[in-house]
């Protein structure tokens, strides 16, 4: 079964510009770009936001992560009622079993659960 | 030759392979329903009966198999409920047995009546019973093996054409078909006896005794009536559109489709006889419902109940649309259909639905092992006690004790009109909060009603941290982002409820604790520092909701075990243990802290709470200033008071009634049997002026008295 894990990140919030040009500090960092204005940088140990000194930038532990096979996401659609996006590295936000969550569709989707949540996801989901 | 049996009303009757149990009903010579013409087309409701423990179902869908039960609805009121066995709800999770597929088709057809290619094909043929179409748009099905939930792109309603059934005396009698039923049923090999048919020259239909047909009358070309003799009336009064699952979503992405989209001419106006079957609305009824004004075919269904049946107008809707056609010279459009087009079972209704999941803070295991009874409390999961409230009360109040408030709604707001922004947001002033420093904060709708509160902290002087209340720390971050947008302002919010944890260290060695720890200097009341605490970095913030010295601790959520078992190992020559919910509310209680959301109404304004101090009027703009201004002129008959009375403390919600006429006056929205001061303590309303000092309180006299009513003037919780 998958499990949902916890990662450290980095959360900022800024100016849209300023989180284009930004740059991560990190290996192999994953961003997920929440809003416009808003990205995470899961593996991330840092950022640089040029041009915007009141973008709020925080070391994150509040995110759980699982990286999911064709047969594990399929097991997830099925508790999915939004139309699960195919197009690879799209980031979907939206209920999963009943529970907020994201989602980033590629060859091994990315699930994304808020820290607080991700005991009962895997639960709804039949992991444990 | 036979196939078996079915069971009706506890006796068996013979079926034929292919029967539905309507059709292995009518070869027995019995009627599934309470009589009414019959179209065998799942349009109606007039074959409704309980199959296999199901009430409502449309027996001319259900197939008879061998040993379905069928037992047949009263000829008046309404089919008893099941007997289920309290035990068997407890242990047996409503739908937890119903498998749901879900899938996404760009085109889904709903019956056979349009193109199909390349389309997903929902039909009854194939053993899918469609039950409804939702927003989305998503059809919700019934299918071999469970439910299916199928999102589509564009939904084509597909469904062909229903009977026209007859609105007349006489029409509810058994043994009146349509003449796509009467095919059927002849197909069979039923016995339809000595058959009458008729048109739209239809008067009326005679019964016997039992019910059942006995003659049928009918229009002459010269005016006159003639009577037949008949066993069974086949009623052909044309078609209308089967459309009832277009009819339940109103959306450019579900449209109709062959002959369930022609425009079909309507019967003639009804004159007599029950118009909807399903709900007994007669003729008169819409007659009584139209004189009383309701001429609007939407008003004119909910006023005579014609349509709210299981058909949802499949049957009543062109006689209605006809009746008020023949009223006001304009035909209506149809009404709108509400699921389930077929009977659905609450467990098919709940499969892989969920209930609002609850949150954990990080320290929910650490609870569990402490001992704690948790409970479901503002979309968190929380303890409410370890075992010993009155024990954990007075740890806080003589001693060192801890809680957990990572459920607190936590904010961070930052940008160079942050300041303006919160000027215009919060009652209070921002301005003059110094970096270091925070102040308590209501936070007001355009109403001027409490919507939540809680601290702002200015980190720096573009950037703050806002804490709300556990329950409304979603909402109030919506609120906060909206305004910003509204105003254009340039701020940045980052929600960090679910990101950080907090623990309350409080009492009066709790200083002593956090020293211990790494807190040299501790900032004083309503100062906040971040500081590293059993090297967890801390934003550590002194205020007070328990009265005693107080230290919240916001920390990130990966060092949240790590501080609090810091904390119970180096207080454990304190005396230090964890507080749960329930002393934390009688600590506040005995302060007089108000608690948004419990104590507070809808339309609870600062006055009302008596905190008209948390809103400086001085200040020419910020949210509900208006509406403040302006009501302040008028009237107010609602205070929240605290109360004090011997004995115990009353039930939460419990009637606070005038001592002389005994009328309620308000009611109690907390109470505390206080161990420190020997009485019960309450907080509640009064909504009748002039405000009494004197009370009765579940039985008892209670007195107003001011709030706080221990330590009034802070000094504890400044020490």
């Amino acid at each position: 079964m998958p499990a949902l894990e916890p990662v450290e990140a980095v959360r900022v919030v800024a100016t849209p510009a300023a989180i284009d040009a930004a740059r991560w500090v990190g290996d192999d960092v994953d961003v997920i770009r929440i809003a416009p204005d808003e990205a995470l940088g899961l593996g991330a140990t840092g950022i640089d936001v040029p041009g915007d000194p009141d973008a709020i930038i925080e070391p994150e532990a509040g995110f759980a992560v699982a990286l999911l096979d064709t047969d594990a996401l399929y097991g997830v659609r099925d508790h999915i009622d939004w139309v699960v996006p195919d197009e690879p590295g799209t980031l979907a936000q939206g209920k999963i079993a009943g529970v907020p969550a994201r989602l980033v569709t590629g060859d091994r989707a990315l699930l994304v659960v808020h820290v607080a949540y991700a005991d009962e996801l895997e639960r709804r989901l039949g992991w444990r | 030759m036979t196939d078996g049996r079915i069971v009706v009303d506890g006796r068996p009757i013979e079926l034929h392979a292919g029967d539905s149990v309507a059709v292995a009903i009518l070869r027995a010579g019995e009627v599934p329903g309470r009589g009414g013409t019959l179209c065998l087309a799942g349009d109606c409701g007039n074959c409704l009966a309980e199959v296999d423990g199901v009430a409502y179902v449309q027996t001319c869908q259900a197939p008879a198999r061998p040993g379905t039960a069928v037992r047949r609805h009263p000829a008046a009121g309404k089919p008893g409920l099941p007997v289920v066995d309290l035990g068997d709800v407890i242990r047996i999770p409503v739908g937890m047995d119903i498998a749901v597929r879900r899938a996404h088709a760009v085109v889904a057809v709903v019956g056979s009546d349009a193109d199909r290619a390349g389309a997903a094909v929902l039909d009854a043929s194939d053993g899918v019973d469609v039950m409804g179409i939702y927003p989305g748009p998503t059809i919700v099905a019934r299918e071999s093996g469970g439910m299916l939930h199928l999102a589509a792109d564009e939904i084509v309603v597909a469904t062909g054409s229903a009977e026209l059934q007859p609105v007349c005396d006489g029409s509810n009698l058994a043994g009146i078909l349509t003449p796509r039923a009467a095919e059927r049923l002849e197909a069979a090999g039923v016995d339809l006896g000595l058959v009458a048919r008729v048109g739209r020259e239809l008067v009326r239909v005679e019964g016997d005794e039992r019910g059942r047909v006995r003659a049928v009358v009918a229009r002459a070309a010269d005016g006159s009536e003639v009577a037949t003799e008949c066993d069974t009336v086949v009623v052909d009064l044309g078609r209308a559109p089967r459309d009832v699952l277009a009819r339940m979503l109103r959306d450019d992405a579900v449209r109709v489709a062959g002959s369930a989209a022609d425009e079909q001419p309507l019967p003639p106006p009804p004159t007599a006889g029950i118009v909807c079957p399903c709900m007994g609305t007669t003729v008169d009824d819409l007659e009584t419902a139209f004189s009383k004004s309701y001429t609007n075919l939407e008003l004119l269904k909910r006023a005579s109940w014609a349509g709210l049946g299981p058909c949802q107008g499949g049957g009543c809707l062109p006689h209605v649309r006809a009746f008020l056609a023949a009223k006001t010279g304009v035909i209506p459009d149809p009404f709108t259909a509400r699921p389930a087009a077929r009977q659905i079972t609450l467990a098919e209704a709940a499969a892989d639905t969920h209930i609002d999941a609850f949150r954990r803070t990080p320290l929910h295991d650490e609870h569990l092992a402490a001992g704690a009874r948790m409970d479901r409390f503002g979309g968190w999961w929380r303890p409410w006690h370890y075992g010993d409230v009155v024990g954990e009360y007075w740890a806080v109040r003589e001693g060192v004790s801890i809680g957990d408030v990572s459920t607190l709604g936590k904010l961070i707001v930052s940008g160079p009109d942050v300041v303006e922004a919160l000027e215009r947001i919060y009652p209070c002033l921002v301005a003059d909060i110094k970096v270091g420093r925070s102040r308590y904060a209501l936070l007001l709708n355009e109403r001027g009603h409490v919507m939540d509160d809680g601290m702002i902290l200015r980190d720096a002087e573009t950037r703050f941290t806002l804490t709300f209340t556990s329950g409304g720390a979603a909402n109030a971050e919506m609120w906060i982002r909206d305004w910003v947008e509204t105003w254009g302002l340039r701020v940045h919010v980052m929600d960090r409820t679910m990101s950080l944890a907090a623990i309350n260290v409080t009492g009066p060695l709790a200083k002593e604790l956090l020293g211990r720890l790494g807190l040299a200097d501790p900032p004083r009341f309503l100062g906040h520092v971040r500081v590293d605490i059993a090297g967890v970095p801390c934003h550590v913030m002194r205020l007070s909701f328990t009265g005693e010295t107080a230290f919240e601790l916001h920390h990130p959520l990966d060092g949240s075990v790590a501080l609090w078992r810091a904390l119970m190992g180096r207080g454990r020559d304190l005396g230090i243990r964890p507080h749960g919910l329930q002393a934390l509310f009688g600590l506040r209680l005995e302060k007089g802290h108000v608690i948004v959301g419990m104590d507070t109404e809808l339309d609870t304004t600062p006055r009302r709470l008596g905190m008209d101090w948390a809103v400086r009027m001085v200040k020419p703009a910020f949210i509900g200033r208006a509406a403040l201004e302006r009501t302040a002129k008028l009237d107010d008959d609602r205070r929240w008071l605290g109360y004090s009375m011997d004995g115990q403390a009353p039930v939460e919600g419990s009637p606070i009634r005038s001592i002389e006429s005994g009328e309620v006056v308000g009611n109690v929205t907390g109470s505390w049997a206080s161990p420190l001061l020997g009485k019960a303590l309450i907080l509640g309303w009064q909504r009748r002026r002039p405000l009494a000092d004197r009370v009765e309180i579940d039985g008892g006299e209670a007195t107003v008295t001011p709030t706080p009513f221990y330590d009034p003037e802070g000094l504890r919780a400044r020490a």
